[in-house]
């Protein structure tokens, strides 16, 4: 029984950045398209819209970040792998909230993101506001990642 | 924490010195000017003539610097932005204005050369065609459009296909065995057509042309000379060889220009300046022979304006202080220190009519809010080296980018200083370094204690952080209040507040459940939880009561007053917002960790070592790029959301002076806006 309880602290390690990394890759490709729009009008505000297209790519790291930690409490990167079936699902769960917040907060932040292209695309003079409203989203990815962290630290110190 | 007073200045003056005056108040960039209504004597003078004139000269000079661009491309560099405008002294700037003129002499010419080399290339274009059409013809030695002789018909053109002229011949006695005489002559040919010479009797042109036409004979388009095709092309070449050249000269003369740049781009900032002071025609009053001129000036350059004004011309000036409810616009003085977050600050919004200057408590949380969410000494120190170098190495820098740099600078420093408290040099770099290659494990410790191990003691560090920045956000409420002499609003906004909010964390650090929670090693005594928990609830109360006293129904002003209470669950997720402190934190240190342990995934050994040195320098580069982006935006976020919230509004306008805003050159003369 012990394999399966690695199988699944794996699972739950592989999960946070599967699809915190999707869901990156979707939100920075839906911002990076209305960013390449701008840019077309007017390149000098390049910089300006690559930083709103980079906002929803900090999930993916965030669940590399959750995917990393996990793989070095379960001992998959050196050290002595020796989970137990509970542990392992233990370990599955604290990932989820990374996993699947990730997910949707950075779609949901791409949408933010790409209104705030369109508005630094009328009104380059506010983009400091416009920054602020895909950060809003991004509050739930870390508190997400904070929760996962916390059970995922958590879950090591567990004896079962 | 200043904002400086601003006075109203009248100018009266004679229409003879307008322009000697406007160009004064331009380089002095201090004045805002404010619009005037028009009575019957003064009214606004219709320069929309002279204003458009400047506009084509401008568009002129610019389309003629990027033709020169185009044909003789500038050395730039990405540190260029950082040089900041070129100085010229007065002297040179009135040189320089004075040859204007020749200078958009010189701007026309290149736009006239460049609109030669189109309309050269077009044609040479359109000859390379008619040359291409005349090539297969060029064996035949009479002109192309040659029709016959008297007694005889030519037709000349082309049939599609490679045709043989034993199959022409076959064909023409097919279609017309009538017709005797025909003289057929294949001038060339390729796959796609074959171009013919037909030569017949008068008489019998029209079956010949026929029995040509079912067989899909066409004419040449090419051109109406009556030379032979040879030496029409000849002609051709010549002329556009001719072309060629003219091209090239018009080139070389071009790139000759190209010692003039310096000179259009000062006309470009010259006829900016013009621009600026013909759209202050708006706010300029003229009468027959005189004018009235209103504005903002902060109150520390009036007296130099006024001096200046009075010792050079014939004019009235009146100084008053503006209207209790007239919108001033905002400027800001602060130390350097300070005055680095004006770009964040501006960005969110100027203090609005009788706020405060938030910036230098703002400024304070800044640096330590940026430097605990980036938290790595060495990414600081690197962050504090560029910036300082690039500060040092500079100085001509444009104010805002200065500013920013500087801000960088200071977030740098914090950075270093929560970095070494927590122990990340490069994340755990000297450990994975010394282990790897050097089989001896050297730590740097922590000074303080290290995030990743102990993550529940970071949170709450952060959350006791977002505290003493809330509480610090009330105490500015407080300070507002009090320069407003808004006392009780004071007490119900701000201090009920500091005792609800405050009792209930005494009462909650007095309980054994939250203390184990929190992981802490102190518990406060069950008497000053006590007293935490009576001063919350009388706070609590006090809320209830006047938190809606705006209303005069006390029913309703109850139900406002537990929408008020309410809030104290806003005062609960801003204090968890702060746990992004640590979530950020970690994020780089983590990164960190994760980009050493890849490269040192090798092993020892010379190439083991130089994979490390690649995977480091990309990956923290990498990495510190991302956190710092992460930084700057949840910095912003906690100022302007957290903090903000809980005593500033904004919406002032910033003071924009009447000045010099060129892209070039500035004059070396006192100017208040570089």
């Amino acid at each position: 029984m012990g394999d399966l309880g690695m199988f699944f602290a794996l699972s739950g390690a592989v999960l946070a950045a599967l699809m915190a990394g999707i869901g990156s890759a979707i939100a920075v490709g839906m911002a990076g398209e209305a960013a390449a729009g701008v840019v077309t009008d007017d390149p000098s505000k390049f910089g300006k819209v690559l930083i709103l297209q980079l906002l929803p790519g900090t999930q993916g790291i965030y669940g590399l970040l959750i995917a990393f930690i996990t793989l070095n409490q379960i001992g998959v990167l050196g050290g002595t792998a020796d989970i137990s079936l509970i542990k392992g699902l233990l370990y599955l769960v604290a990932c989820l909230p990374m996993a699947f917040v990730g997910l949707w907060s950075a779609i949901r932040q791409a949408r933010a993101s790409v209104a705030s292209i369109a508005l630094v695309a009328k009104r380059p003079d506010q983009a400091g506001k416009a920054i602020i409203f895909p950060a809003m989203v991004e509050t739930y990815a870390i508190l997400a990642l904070l929760i996962s962290i916390l059970a995922v630290t958590g879950v090591g110190g567990i004896s079962i | 924490m200043a904002i400086l007073p601003m006075k109203r200045i009248h100018i009266y003056a004679l229409l003879k010195d307008r322009k000697s005056i406007l160009e004064l108040l331009q380089r002095f960039g201090a004045v805002q000017l404010a619009d005037l209504e028009e009575d019957e004597l003064f009214i606004k003078n219709d320069i929309t003539d002279s204003k458009m004139q400047t506009e084509r000269d401008l568009a002129l000079a610019e389309e003629a610097l990027a033709i020169l661009a185009s044909h003789v491309p500038e050395q730039t560099s990405i540190l260029d932005s950082l040089k900041g405008k070129r100085e010229i002294s007065l002297d040179v700037y009135e040189e320089m204005g004075s040859k204007s003129k020749e200078i958009l002499n010189t701007a026309e010419r290149i736009q006239n050369l460049d609109k030669h080399i189109a309309e050269c290339t077009a044609e040479m274009h359109k000859l390379q065609v008619q040359m291409d059409t005349l090539a297969p013809w060029s064996r035949m030695d009479i002109p192309l459009q040659f029709q016959g002789t008297r007694s005889s018909s030519a037709l000349i053109g082309t049939l599609p296909g490679e045709v043989s002229l034993e199959e022409i011949l076959a064909k023409l006695a097919d279609l017309i065995p009538e017709v005797e005489a025909v003289h057929v002559d294949i001038i060339s040919g390729n796959k796609e057509q074959t171009n013919i010479f037909v030569l017949c009797g008068r008489h019998d042109t029209a079956a010949v042309e026929g029995a040509l036409r079912t067989m899909g004979f066409a004419r040449p388009s090419a051109s109406a000379s009556n030379l032979p095709p040879a030496k029409q092309k000849a002609e051709l070449e010549a002329e556009y060889k001719s072309l060629v050249q003219q091209r090239e000269e018009a080139k070389s003369e071009i790139m000759s220009c190209s010692d003039q740049r310096d000179q259009l781009k000062f006309l470009i900032d010259w006829l900016h300046m013009k621009l600026e002071r013909l759209e202050t025609s708006s706010y300029l009053l003229e009468s027959k022979r005189t004018f009235i001129i209103t504005g903002y000036i902060p109150k520390r350059e009036a007296d130099g304006v006024v001096s200046a004004l009075q010792s050079r011309f014939l004019v009235h000036l009146e100084l008053e202080d503006p209207d209790e409810d007239e919108e001033v616009p905002v400027l800001l003085k602060n130390n350097k220190f300070v005055e680095s977050v004006d770009g964040v600050l501006r960005s969110f919004s100027y203090p609005g009519k009788g706020e405060i200057d938030p910036s230098s408590v703002m400024s304070v949380f800044y640096y330590i809010l940026f430097g605990l969410m980036l938290s790595d000494a060495a990414y600081g120190l690197i962050i504090t080296i560029v910036c300082g170098l690039c500060l040092w190495k500079f100085p001509n820098m444009e104010s805002s980018m200065r500013k920013s740099l500087r801000m960088f600078f200071f977030c740098g420093l914090s950075t270093t200083f929560w970095g070494a408290l927590f122990g990340s040099w490069f994340g755990d770099l000297v450990t994975v370094v010394s282990t790897t290659f050097f089989n001896k494990t050297v730590t740097i410790p922590p000074l303080w204690f290290e995030p990743i191990k102990d993550p529940m003691r970071m949170l709450v560090f952060s959350m006791a952080m977002g505290v003493v920045h809330l509480f610090a956000g009330l105490a500015l409420k407080i300070v507002q209040c009090v320069k407003e002499k808004q006392y009780k609003d004071a007490l119900y906004d701000a201090i009920l507040w500091y005792l609800l909010v405050g009792g209930l964390l005494v009462l909650g650090l007095s309980s054994q459940q939250l203390i184990d929670i929190l992981n802490l090693d102190f518990i406060l005594p069950a008497n000053i939880g006590r007293i935490g928990g009576i001063a919350a609830s009388a706070a609590a109360i006090g809320v209830v009561l006047t938190a809606g006293r705006e209303s005069k129904n006390w029913f309703k002003r109850i139900l406002k007053g537990l929408y008020g209470l309410y809030n104290v669950t806003g005062y609960l997720s801003d204090i968890l917002s702060y746990s992004r402190l640590l979530a950020l934190g970690l994020a780089t240190g983590v990164i960190a960790t994760v980009i050493n342990q890849m490269g040192s995934m090798g092993g020892r050994g010379i190439g083991s070592a130089i994979l490390f040195i690649v995977v480091f320098v990309v990956g923290h580069a990498i990495n510190i790029g991302i956190n710092l982006l992460g930084a700057y935006v949840h910095t912003n976020r906690l100022s302007f959301v957290e903090f903000f919230g809980k005593f500033y509004e904004g919406g002032g306008s910033e003071f924009a002076p009447f000045g010099v805003h060129t892209k070039y050159y500035k004059l070396k003369e006192e100017t208040n806006n570089g």
